[in-house]
Protein backbone atom coordinates (compact mmCIF):
# COMPACT_ATOMS: atom_id res chain seq x y z
CA UNK A 1 0.00 0.00 0.00
CA UNK A 2 1.15 3.47 -0.75
CA UNK A 3 1.34 6.16 1.82
CA UNK A 4 -0.20 9.41 0.60
CA UNK A 5 2.55 11.83 -0.28
CA UNK A 6 0.40 14.87 -0.91
CA UNK A 7 0.80 18.19 0.85
CA UNK A 8 -0.03 17.75 4.48
CA UNK A 9 1.13 14.15 4.64
CA UNK A 10 4.02 13.74 7.03
CA UNK A 11 7.43 12.42 6.17
CA UNK A 12 8.84 9.80 8.50
CA UNK A 13 11.59 12.25 9.43
CA UNK A 14 9.02 14.54 11.06
CA UNK A 15 8.15 11.78 13.54
CA UNK A 16 10.61 11.32 16.34
CA UNK A 17 9.47 7.78 17.13
CA UNK A 18 8.60 6.43 13.65
CA UNK A 19 5.07 5.70 12.42
CA UNK A 20 4.57 2.51 14.43
CA UNK A 21 5.74 3.94 17.77
CA UNK A 22 4.72 6.86 19.98
CA UNK A 23 5.77 9.04 22.86
CA UNK A 24 5.58 8.10 26.54
CA UNK A 25 5.88 10.71 29.30
CA UNK A 26 9.62 10.85 29.90
CA UNK A 27 11.92 8.01 30.88
CA UNK A 28 10.12 7.33 34.16
CA UNK A 29 6.36 7.04 34.55
CA UNK A 30 4.22 6.74 37.68
CA UNK A 31 3.24 3.27 38.86
CA UNK A 32 -0.26 1.76 38.74
CA UNK A 33 -1.38 3.54 35.59
CA UNK A 34 -1.75 2.03 32.12
CA UNK A 35 0.06 3.78 29.28
CA UNK A 36 -0.62 3.72 25.59
CA UNK A 37 1.97 5.76 23.64
CA UNK A 38 0.51 8.93 22.11
CA UNK A 39 0.51 8.73 18.33
CA UNK A 40 2.72 11.60 17.21
CA UNK A 41 1.34 14.61 15.37
CA UNK A 42 0.96 14.58 11.61
CA UNK A 43 1.53 10.82 11.22
CA UNK A 44 1.93 9.19 7.76
CA UNK A 45 -1.40 8.43 6.11
CA UNK A 46 -2.73 6.02 3.50
CA UNK A 47 -4.63 7.18 0.45
CA UNK A 48 -8.41 7.04 0.93
CA UNK A 49 -8.88 3.70 -0.83
CA UNK A 50 -5.92 2.12 0.94
CA UNK A 51 -7.35 3.35 4.24
CA UNK A 52 -10.60 1.47 3.49
CA UNK A 53 -8.60 -1.63 2.60
CA UNK A 54 -6.61 -1.43 5.83
CA UNK A 55 -9.50 -0.33 8.08
CA UNK A 56 -7.40 2.63 9.24
CA UNK A 57 -6.00 5.80 7.71
CA UNK A 58 -2.72 5.29 9.57
CA UNK A 59 -0.05 2.76 8.45
CA UNK A 60 1.34 2.79 12.00
CA UNK A 61 -1.91 1.33 13.35
CA UNK A 62 -2.36 -1.20 10.54
CA UNK A 63 -1.79 -4.46 12.46
CA UNK A 64 -3.43 -7.37 10.59
CA UNK A 65 -4.27 -10.89 11.83
CA UNK A 66 -2.61 -13.86 10.14
CA UNK A 67 -5.95 -15.27 8.92
CA UNK A 68 -6.92 -12.07 7.17
CA UNK A 69 -7.55 -11.96 3.45
CA UNK A 70 -6.58 -9.26 1.03
CA UNK A 71 -9.26 -6.57 1.02
CA UNK A 72 -11.61 -6.45 -1.95
CA UNK A 73 -12.41 -2.76 -1.62
CA UNK A 74 -13.80 -1.17 -3.75
CA UNK A 75 -16.20 -4.03 -4.47
CA UNK A 76 -19.38 -2.06 -5.03
CA UNK A 77 -20.82 0.92 -6.87
CA UNK A 78 -17.96 3.37 -7.65
CA UNK A 79 -19.88 6.54 -6.74
CA UNK A 80 -20.89 5.02 -3.40
CA UNK A 81 -17.49 3.57 -2.55
CA UNK A 82 -15.78 6.84 -3.42
CA UNK A 83 -18.06 8.62 -0.96
CA UNK A 84 -17.53 5.87 1.64
CA UNK A 85 -13.76 6.19 1.33
CA UNK A 86 -13.88 9.96 1.68
CA UNK A 87 -16.28 9.77 4.64
CA UNK A 88 -14.04 7.17 6.27
CA UNK A 89 -10.99 9.42 5.97
CA UNK A 90 -13.05 12.23 7.50
CA UNK A 91 -14.24 10.00 10.34
CA UNK A 92 -10.74 8.68 11.06
CA UNK A 93 -9.25 12.20 11.09
CA UNK A 94 -12.07 13.47 13.30
CA UNK A 95 -11.43 10.68 15.80
CA UNK A 96 -7.68 11.37 15.65
CA UNK A 97 -8.35 15.07 16.32
CA UNK A 98 -10.28 14.29 19.51
CA UNK A 99 -6.96 13.24 21.06
CA UNK A 100 -4.72 15.50 18.91
CA UNK A 101 -6.62 18.79 18.88
CA UNK A 102 -3.38 20.75 18.38
CA UNK A 103 -2.36 19.00 15.12
CA UNK A 104 -2.83 21.87 12.67
CA UNK A 105 -1.82 19.82 9.58
CA UNK A 106 -4.41 17.15 10.34
CA UNK A 107 -7.07 19.79 11.00
CA UNK A 108 -6.43 21.51 7.66
CA UNK A 109 -6.64 18.17 5.87
CA UNK A 110 -9.80 17.29 7.81
CA UNK A 111 -11.49 20.49 6.71
CA UNK A 112 -10.39 20.09 3.10
CA UNK A 113 -11.86 16.56 3.04
CA UNK A 114 -15.10 17.84 4.54
CA UNK A 115 -15.37 20.50 1.82
CA UNK A 116 -14.73 17.85 -0.83
CA UNK A 117 -17.28 15.59 0.86
CA UNK A 118 -19.99 18.24 0.66
CA UNK A 119 -19.64 18.46 -3.13
CA UNK A 120 -19.47 14.67 -3.45
CA UNK A 121 -22.65 14.20 -1.44
CA UNK A 122 -24.59 16.70 -3.51
CA UNK A 123 -23.59 14.91 -6.70
CA UNK A 124 -24.39 11.53 -5.20
CA UNK A 125 -27.82 12.60 -3.95
CA UNK A 126 -28.69 14.10 -7.33
CA UNK A 127 -27.79 10.88 -9.15
CA UNK A 128 -28.77 8.12 -6.73
CA UNK A 129 -31.21 9.51 -4.18
CA UNK A 130 -31.12 10.80 -0.63
CA UNK A 131 -28.53 9.88 2.00
CA UNK A 132 -30.53 11.64 4.71
CA UNK A 133 -34.27 11.96 5.15
CA UNK A 134 -33.85 15.73 4.84
CA UNK A 135 -32.02 15.65 1.47
CA UNK A 136 -34.08 17.50 -1.13
CA UNK A 137 -34.50 15.35 -4.24
CA UNK A 138 -35.93 16.60 -7.53
CA UNK A 139 -39.41 15.42 -8.51
CA UNK A 140 -40.51 13.09 -5.75
CA UNK A 141 -39.95 11.69 -2.27
CA UNK A 142 -37.25 9.08 -2.83
CA UNK A 143 -36.25 8.23 0.75
CA UNK A 144 -38.23 4.99 0.77
CA UNK A 145 -36.76 3.62 -2.44
CA UNK A 146 -35.28 0.11 -2.20
CA UNK A 147 -32.70 -1.21 -1.73
CA UNK A 148 -31.77 -0.15 1.80
CA UNK A 149 -28.11 -0.37 2.80
CA UNK A 150 -28.40 -3.78 4.48
CA UNK A 151 -30.18 -5.43 1.56
CA UNK A 152 -28.33 -7.41 -1.06
CA UNK A 153 -27.72 -4.86 -3.78
CA UNK A 154 -27.85 -2.02 -1.27
CA UNK A 155 -24.23 -1.25 -2.05
CA UNK A 156 -24.34 -1.78 -5.83
CA UNK B 1 -29.59 13.69 18.72
CA UNK B 2 -28.91 11.19 15.99
CA UNK B 3 -29.67 11.37 12.28
CA UNK B 4 -29.64 8.29 10.08
CA UNK B 5 -27.52 8.21 6.95
CA UNK B 6 -28.74 5.74 4.33
CA UNK B 7 -25.41 4.04 3.65
CA UNK B 8 -23.05 1.64 5.40
CA UNK B 9 -19.59 2.61 6.62
CA UNK B 10 -18.10 -0.19 4.49
CA UNK B 11 -19.96 -2.16 1.79
CA UNK B 12 -21.54 -5.52 2.67
CA UNK B 13 -22.15 -7.81 -0.32
CA UNK B 14 -22.51 -11.49 0.57
CA UNK B 15 -22.89 -13.70 -2.53
CA UNK B 16 -23.61 -17.02 -0.80
CA UNK B 17 -26.12 -17.55 2.02
CA UNK B 18 -24.66 -19.50 4.94
CA UNK B 19 -26.94 -19.83 7.99
CA UNK B 20 -24.36 -21.72 10.03
CA UNK B 21 -21.92 -18.83 9.73
CA UNK B 22 -24.70 -16.33 10.56
CA UNK B 23 -25.33 -18.23 13.80
CA UNK B 24 -21.72 -17.54 14.82
CA UNK B 25 -21.44 -13.94 13.62
CA UNK B 26 -24.62 -12.98 15.52
CA UNK B 27 -22.37 -12.76 18.59
CA UNK B 28 -20.92 -9.51 17.28
CA UNK B 29 -24.49 -8.18 17.03
CA UNK B 30 -25.72 -9.04 20.51
CA UNK B 31 -23.03 -11.05 22.26
CA UNK B 32 -20.91 -10.09 25.29
CA UNK B 33 -18.30 -8.21 23.23
CA UNK B 34 -20.53 -7.22 20.33
CA UNK B 35 -21.30 -3.91 18.70
CA UNK B 36 -24.59 -3.28 20.54
CA UNK B 37 -22.81 -3.51 23.90
CA UNK B 38 -19.99 -1.35 22.56
CA UNK B 39 -22.28 1.48 21.50
CA UNK B 40 -24.35 1.32 24.72
CA UNK B 41 -21.19 1.25 26.85
CA UNK B 42 -19.60 4.32 25.25
CA UNK B 43 -22.74 6.35 24.68
CA UNK B 44 -23.71 5.78 28.33
CA UNK B 45 -20.28 6.33 29.89
CA UNK B 46 -19.91 9.72 28.24
CA UNK B 47 -22.47 11.42 30.50
CA UNK B 48 -20.21 11.26 33.54
CA UNK B 49 -16.98 12.15 31.73
CA UNK B 50 -15.48 15.36 33.16
CA UNK B 51 -13.17 16.34 30.26
CA UNK B 52 -14.15 17.46 26.75
CA UNK B 53 -11.69 15.11 24.98
CA UNK B 54 -13.35 12.15 26.67
CA UNK B 55 -16.89 13.35 25.94
CA UNK B 56 -15.84 13.67 22.30
CA UNK B 57 -14.07 10.33 22.17
CA UNK B 58 -16.96 8.35 23.65
CA UNK B 59 -19.53 10.13 21.48
CA UNK B 60 -17.48 9.57 18.33
CA UNK B 61 -16.59 5.92 18.94
CA UNK B 62 -20.04 5.08 20.38
CA UNK B 63 -21.62 6.45 17.21
CA UNK B 64 -19.22 4.56 14.94
CA UNK B 65 -20.12 1.35 16.81
CA UNK B 66 -23.79 1.91 15.88
CA UNK B 67 -22.61 1.91 12.27
CA UNK B 68 -20.78 -1.36 12.94
CA UNK B 69 -23.92 -2.83 14.49
CA UNK B 70 -25.68 -2.05 11.22
CA UNK B 71 -22.90 -3.72 9.20
CA UNK B 72 -22.99 -6.90 11.31
CA UNK B 73 -26.79 -6.93 11.01
CA UNK B 74 -26.41 -6.60 7.22
CA UNK B 75 -24.04 -9.61 7.17
CA UNK B 76 -26.55 -11.73 9.16
CA UNK B 77 -29.45 -10.56 6.98
CA UNK B 78 -27.64 -11.41 3.75
CA UNK B 79 -26.28 -14.74 5.02
CA UNK B 80 -29.82 -15.91 5.89
CA UNK B 81 -31.71 -14.89 2.75
CA UNK B 82 -33.63 -17.32 0.50
CA UNK B 83 -33.08 -20.34 2.75
CA UNK B 84 -34.51 -23.71 1.71
CA UNK B 85 -35.90 -26.38 4.07
CA UNK B 86 -32.58 -28.13 4.26
CA UNK B 87 -30.70 -24.93 5.12
CA UNK B 88 -33.00 -23.97 8.00
CA UNK B 89 -32.25 -27.39 9.53
CA UNK B 90 -28.51 -26.60 9.52
CA UNK B 91 -27.03 -27.60 12.83
CA UNK B 92 -26.26 -24.42 14.73
CA UNK B 93 -28.92 -22.35 12.94
CA UNK B 94 -32.05 -24.46 13.64
CA UNK B 95 -32.19 -23.33 17.29
CA UNK B 96 -32.04 -19.67 16.22
CA UNK B 97 -34.57 -20.19 13.43
CA UNK B 98 -37.25 -21.71 15.64
CA UNK B 99 -37.33 -18.57 17.81
CA UNK B 100 -36.52 -15.75 15.38
CA UNK B 101 -37.09 -17.12 11.86
CA UNK B 102 -34.61 -14.94 9.90
CA UNK B 103 -35.10 -11.81 11.96
CA UNK B 104 -31.93 -10.24 13.34
CA UNK B 105 -32.06 -10.46 17.14
CA UNK B 106 -29.33 -9.26 19.54
CA UNK B 107 -28.08 -12.47 21.08
CA UNK B 108 -24.78 -14.21 21.70
CA UNK B 109 -23.91 -17.21 19.53
CA UNK B 110 -24.53 -19.30 22.67
CA UNK B 111 -28.22 -18.22 22.58
CA UNK B 112 -27.91 -15.91 25.58
CA UNK B 113 -29.84 -12.72 24.69
CA UNK B 114 -27.99 -9.38 24.79
CA UNK B 115 -27.52 -8.28 28.35
CA UNK B 116 -26.43 -4.98 29.86
CA UNK B 117 -24.53 -7.20 32.30
CA UNK B 118 -21.92 -7.65 29.56
CA UNK B 119 -20.93 -3.97 29.74
CA UNK B 120 -20.10 -1.54 32.52
CA UNK B 121 -20.57 2.11 33.45
CA UNK B 122 -18.66 2.80 36.66
CA UNK B 123 -18.84 6.61 36.68
CA UNK B 124 -15.08 6.89 37.16
CA UNK B 125 -12.66 8.07 34.48
CA UNK B 126 -9.89 5.51 34.96
CA UNK B 127 -12.21 2.56 35.60
CA UNK B 128 -14.42 3.32 32.59
CA UNK B 129 -11.58 3.93 30.14
CA UNK B 130 -9.74 0.81 31.30
CA UNK B 131 -12.96 -1.12 30.71
CA UNK B 132 -13.10 0.36 27.21
CA UNK B 133 -9.53 -0.71 26.44
CA UNK B 134 -10.39 -4.28 27.48
CA UNK B 135 -13.66 -4.17 25.54
CA UNK B 136 -11.87 -3.24 22.31
CA UNK B 137 -9.43 -6.11 22.81
CA UNK B 138 -12.25 -8.60 23.45
CA UNK B 139 -14.08 -7.47 20.33
CA UNK B 140 -10.82 -7.77 18.37
CA UNK B 141 -10.39 -11.38 19.56
CA UNK B 142 -13.99 -12.21 18.61
CA UNK B 143 -13.30 -10.94 15.08
CA UNK B 144 -10.04 -12.96 15.02
CA UNK B 145 -12.08 -16.03 15.98
CA UNK B 146 -14.67 -15.33 13.28
CA UNK B 147 -11.81 -15.16 10.76
CA UNK B 148 -10.70 -18.59 11.98
CA UNK B 149 -14.22 -20.02 11.63
CA UNK B 150 -15.21 -18.48 8.30
CA UNK B 151 -13.84 -19.15 4.84
CA UNK B 152 -16.30 -16.89 3.04
CA UNK B 153 -14.24 -14.11 1.40
CA UNK B 154 -17.24 -11.74 1.19
CA UNK B 155 -17.76 -12.02 4.94
CA UNK B 156 -14.08 -11.94 5.86
CA UNK B 157 -13.53 -8.78 3.83
CA UNK B 158 -15.96 -6.93 6.13
CA UNK B 159 -14.81 -8.67 9.33
CA UNK B 160 -11.23 -7.66 8.61
CA UNK B 161 -12.30 -4.01 8.39
CA UNK B 162 -14.28 -4.20 11.65
CA UNK B 163 -11.40 -5.92 13.42
CA UNK B 164 -8.95 -3.18 12.51
CA UNK B 165 -11.34 -0.54 13.87
CA UNK B 166 -11.04 -2.18 17.31
CA UNK B 167 -7.27 -1.63 17.23
CA UNK B 168 -7.66 2.04 16.27
CA UNK B 169 -10.26 2.54 19.04
CA UNK B 170 -7.95 0.86 21.56
CA UNK B 171 -5.23 3.35 20.62
CA UNK B 172 -7.59 6.33 20.96
CA UNK B 173 -8.97 5.21 24.34
CA UNK B 174 -5.39 4.84 25.56
CA UNK B 175 -4.63 8.35 24.36
CA UNK B 176 -7.79 9.58 26.09
CA UNK B 177 -6.55 8.06 29.32
CA UNK B 178 -3.22 9.84 28.88
CA UNK B 179 -4.92 13.19 28.24
CA UNK B 180 -7.13 12.65 31.30
CA UNK B 181 -4.13 11.87 33.47
CA UNK B 182 -2.57 15.23 32.67
CA UNK B 183 -5.60 16.88 34.25
CA UNK B 184 -5.62 14.75 37.39
CA UNK B 185 -3.63 15.01 40.61
CA UNK B 186 -0.01 14.65 39.47
CA UNK B 187 1.14 12.76 42.58
CA UNK B 188 -1.84 10.45 43.00
CA UNK B 189 -4.41 9.94 40.24
CA UNK B 190 -6.57 7.99 42.68
CA UNK B 191 -6.84 10.87 45.16
CA UNK B 192 -10.33 11.64 43.94
CA UNK B 193 -12.75 10.74 41.17
CA UNK B 194 -13.00 13.73 38.80
CA UNK B 195 -16.32 12.37 37.51
CA UNK B 196 -17.84 12.87 40.97
CA UNK B 197 -15.71 14.85 43.42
Amino acid sequence: METAKKAGAATDAALRCGEGAGSLPGVCAPLAFPYIPMQENDPPRYSQNDAMRAGTLFPGLDLPFHKEIRSRFPNADPALTELMALDFAIQELGLYLTTHADDREALELYWSYIRLGKQGREKYVEQYGPLCLTDVTPGSFKWLNDPWPWDLGGND
Amino acid sequence: MFVYEKKLQYPVKIATPNPKLAAVIISQYGGPDGELGASMRYLSQRFSMPYPELKGLLTDIGTEELGHLEMVGAIIHQLTRDLNDEQIRTAGFDAYFVDRTTGVYPTAASGFPWSAASMAVKGDVIADLTEDLAAEQKARVTYDNILRLSDDPDVNDVIKFLREREIVHFQRFGEGLRLAKEKMNAKNVYYLNPSFD
